[in-house]
């Protein structure tokens, strides 16, 4: 590894200072292409990083970054963290890790994105935006037809002889078309995520876009009440994402989650179990190693119902006095060490997609929510968003809804699950990667007309 | 930050297959943030974002590339890389660099960098100390600080070279309060274009006492009821209606492409005549200021909406292109990382006549929203959401009780025709605000403005 040489250089002046030291770099190559009208919109390549630089100083932890990697920041490195440590006055317990007793080790690099040429992959974007305009004439533009690759490396080497790095990669595909009816305007959203470009059906991509456009055109909103309702699978994965927070031991700790004191109790319906799965083979989040250096588990985090354990890092760990669950993380090299889920996902039911639908005399069936950054609170739970889906009556599937707002609250609406079809999906990854059923709810509240 | 003969080389490598301009951003950047959570200082980190980000574009093709290695070898290695997508002839080129004069709207009196870090902490324990104490009902209580010294150089085969020290300093308390097995959030984070000197313009503890007074209301507060109802939404952050409703749909990524419900409207009515809407980006100390905009360009003051009347579109210079449009110097973006694309600087709705008690009397019933959260849009239907931090019903005419958990959705073409009163006290507030290129500070605001009609989602039925 180039880095050993500067590490070293780091660890001999930091040891002056500073008791342990840790440093953590990220290195990630990405790729992004955008198609307009059957040209190259944007084609953004990049190859950049950082190093991340953590140590303890009387016991307290300080953490400095930066983007220049080079001899020229070491002191800079050094002083910050240090002298940052000197005002950190919370009383938890932290230190460099000495790591895990063993690992696993499975390869989460996929050849075939790395493998495939640029030209195939700009290629597909080209075809994906042609299909979706040629289904159906109603669709007059594309809003956004864009490749997306990453391909991320880590390295933690530490002083108490943590030596680890890893790689993992993947991409995103996704277009964004503009259907028009007279006045009416709508918009529909398909896309894929992908470890092999080979395996990319660019058609069924565009045709789910096109079809979610097309079929809301004459959208209305539907009466206020309370209905029953089922939420389109990535939907309620992006909501699962948005409310995550709550399952991590440190907004526990600090009573910002409303799980305080539920572990070992019922806090769903028994329907619902949830995963953490750092092993899932496609997962965008998958690793054998966490940002600690702490080995990663598979676990149920909610079992038939009942709340298991929350996620831990080493430090929120040594609180509760239990074990890392191997969920250390860092946002980047310029974030502390915090919590968060690998690959998160609740598990498939026994119903199919129809059989939920099929189950609502007059219900609704959501496909699209927007607000999550703002419209949710996961301290209180409480959610009011921005939706729209299509009316369900003698359980089919009838006219498409828009401009209503779903309203509850995500403990009662966990409790609130009457079945949870067999469909699982993963959302597109922000921050983590989650994935769910579609879920239906027995009763949630809508404003509409 | 990088020799003139370098960025002479690396431009001319960028256009050694074609392609009629090339450009070169090179960003070195300072930030410290500090993290408070229940009284202790629990995180505290800082460093040093550096990077170079280069681009050609080709007619209206765009391609973009970065790295963090300024050495001449690598970036005309990265220059090249971004160029081998095209297939063109090489461009001779004679650069000759013009160092625009630019104004400085932002004047920094204190550097942040040149402050004790304990200074800064005992401000934020201040802050701590009022938002815990304002009453028993508060349960938690997280102060952040952070200061930026962002410095940029923008070149390119125009023969424009510019540069820009952007100092920022933010500081923020979010309160929660707990009461019967329910918690409820309050935040308030004020933040300016400017050094340490914000502390002599905002107070510590106000800021604080503000977040807690947030969290014990709506810790109080009954859920919203839902419907259709008049809305009005306060000054400062109130502002947040017109950029999501509008502005985000007059951005010239979004015009230029068509995809806006605002494409071909320039000069017609779109709004209610009460409504003229400004994005400044010249703003002194504002939160969204900046002296020339991230490819360049000086910032100026935009009128966008006049009495109603679609005046101008956000622009940057390659969606300029399309239009066949000047740069309106919104092109932003939040790191080298981003190829720049038309953003909001400091967006507001200009004062009116109505005081804001006369607006609260005339209404008989609706919703009263003090102080609103975040919100998106879609630009291709217009069709926005926001949510409202803090709400009241309005009752024959008064401010009845708080209400909480309210959502406000709308269509943008729509809201703006059914604003039927503007208030007089035109505040700002500071927001973040996600796009295309990356995260970027956003001024916004309004007077205290009223909203005929709008859909409400909360928990409650009709009332």
């Amino acid at each position: 590894m180039a880095y050993r040489e500067l590490i070293n250089k780091i660890f001999h002046k930091g040891k002056e200072k500073m008791e342990d030291l840790e440093v953590y770099i990220e290195n990630s190559k990405e790729i992004e292409i955008k198609v307009f009208n059957g040209e190259i919109d944007k084609y953004s390549i990049s190859e950049s990083g950082g190093l991340s630089l953590r140590g303890t100083n009387n016991g307290k932890m300080g953490y400095s970054y930066t983007e220049k990697i080079d001899e020229s920041s070491i002191d800079m490195l050094i002083n910050e963290a240090c002298e940052n440590a000197e005002y950190i006055d919370s009383e938890d317990e932290e230190k460099i890790f000495v790591g895990s007793d063993d690992y696993k080790e499975i390869k989460f690099h996929s050849e075939g994105l790395s493998t495939a040429s640029i030209e195939e992959k700009i290629d597909l974007v080209k075809k994906l935006e042609i299909e979706a305009l040629s289904l159906d004439k109603r669709v007059t533009s594309i809003q956004e037809c864009v490749y997306k690759e990453f391909d991320k490396s880590r390295y933690i080497v530490n002083t108490k002889g943590i030596d680890l790095s890893d790689t993992l990669n993947g991409a995103a595909i996704y277009v964004a078309v503009i259907a028009k009816d007279g006045e009416d305007i709508k918009t529909g959203m398909g896309f894929r995520l992908i470890k092999d470009i080979s395996q990319v059906d660019y058609k069924t991509i565009a045709k789910e876009a096109v079809h979610e456009a097309i079929s809301s055109l004459g959208a209305k909103p539907i009466k206020s009440n309370n209905y029953p309702l089922v939420i389109k699978n990535t939907i309620f994965a992006d909501l699962l994402s948005s409310f995550a927070s709550v399952f991590s031991s440190d907004h526990v700790q600090k009573g910002m989650s409303l799980l305080k004191d539920k572990v070992e109790t019922k806090i769903a319906s028994p329907l619902l179990t949830i995963v953490d799965d750092p092993d899932l083979k496609d997962g965008f989040m998958s690793r054998c190693f966490d940002d600690e250096g702490t080995k990663t588990t598979y676990k149920k985090i909610v079992d038939k119902g009942v709340l298991t354990t929350y996620l831990y890092n080493w430090k929120t760990a040594k609180k509760d006095n239990v074990s890392s669950t191997g969920n250390g993380t860092r946002g980047s090299y310029k974030s502390s060490l915090s919590i968060s889920p690998t690959n998160f996902y609740i598990e498939k039911g026994n119903n199919t997609f129809e059989e939920l639908i099929g189950s609502i005399d007059n219900g609704v069936y959501i496909t699209d929510v927007a607000g999550l950054h703002s419209g949710l609170n996961p301290i209180s739970g409480d959610f009011s968003l921005s939706a729209s889906g299509y009316e369900i009556v003698d359980g089919k599937i009838q006219r498409p809804i828009n401009q209503i707002t779903i309203a509850g609250n995500f403990f009662e609406v966990l409790n609130d699950i009457d079945a949870i079809g067999d469909d699982l999906e993963f959302g597109l990854p922000s921050l983590g990667y989650f994935g769910s059923p579609s879920i239906k709810i027995n009763s949630i509240s809508i404003s509409g007309e | 930050m990088l020799d003139k003969k370098i960025i002479e080389n690396v431009l001319c490598a960028a256009l050694g297959k074609g392609g009629d301009f090339a450009e070169i951003f090179v960003e070195d950047k300072y930030s410290s943030s500090i993290k408070l959570v229940g009284g202790l200082i629990e995180n505290n980190i800082s460093g040093r974002d550096y990077g170079v980000g280069i681009r050609i574009i080709d007619k209206l093709n765009c391609i973009y590339a970065f790295t963090n290695d300024s050495t001449e070898e690598n970036l005309i290695k990265v220059a090249k890389e971004a160029a081998s997508a095209l297939q063109g002839a090489s461009i001779d080129l004679k650069l000759n660099f013009m160092k625009s004069n630019v104004t400085n709207y932002n004047p920094i009196k204190i550097m942040p960098s040149s402050i004790e870090k304990k200074e800064k902490v005992d401000l934020m324990k201040k802050g701590y100390e009022a938002a815990k104490n304002y009453d028993s009902v508060i349960s938690q209580v997280a102060v952040n600080y952070l200061d930026e010294e962002q410095n940029v150089l923008i070149a390119n085969t125009e023969g424009l070279m510019g540069e820009d020290k952007r100092v920022r300093t933010r500081f923020t308390v979010g309160s929660v309060a707990s009461k019967d097995g329910e918690m409820q959030q309050g935040f308030y984070g004020p933040g300016a274009s400017m050094g340490f000197e914000l502390f002599n313009k905002i107070n510590v503890e106000e800021v604080g006492k503000e977040a807690s007074r947030i969290a014990k209301t709506m810790a109080y507060a009954e859920h919203c009821p839902s419907g259709v109802m008049p809305v009005i939404m306060d000054n400062e952050f109130g502002g947040v209606l017109f950029h999501e409703a509008c502005g985000h749909s007059l951005e010239a990524a979004f015009i230029s492409k068509g995809t806006s419900v605002f494409t071909d409207k320039l000069g017609e009515l779109v709004a209610s005549p009460l409504l003229t809407a400004i994005d400044d980006g010249t703003i002194p100390n504002e939160w969204g200021t900046t002296n020339i905009d991230d490819e360049g360009t000086p910032t100026k003051r935009n009128l966008l909406i006049e009495n109603g009347v679609l005046k101008s579109y956000l622009i940057d210079k390659l969606n300029g292109r399309r239009m066949n449009m000047e740069s309106t110097g919104s092109g932003r973006r939040q790191s080298y990382k981003f190829a720049p694309t038309s953003r909001m600087n400091n967006t507001y709705i200009a004062n009116g006549e109505s005081n804001f008690d006369e607006i609260i009397s005339s209404t008989e019933n609706g919703l009263y929203a003090k102080k609103l959260g975040g919100g998106s849009v879609n630009p291709a239907t217009g069709d926005f959401n926001f949510a409202v931090m803090e709400g009241y019903l309005i009752k024959n005419g008064k401010i009845l009780k708080p209400v909480r958990g309210a959502t406000l959705i709308g269509n943008g073409l729509k809201v703006l025709e059914l604003i039927d009163m503007v208030g007089n006290d035109l505040s700002l507030g500071q927001g973040m605000c996600g796009a295309d290129s990356g995260t970027v500070p956003a001024g916004l605001g309004q007077p205290p403005l009223r909203v005929k009609s709008l859909t409400v989602g909360g928990r409650k039925g009709d009332e």
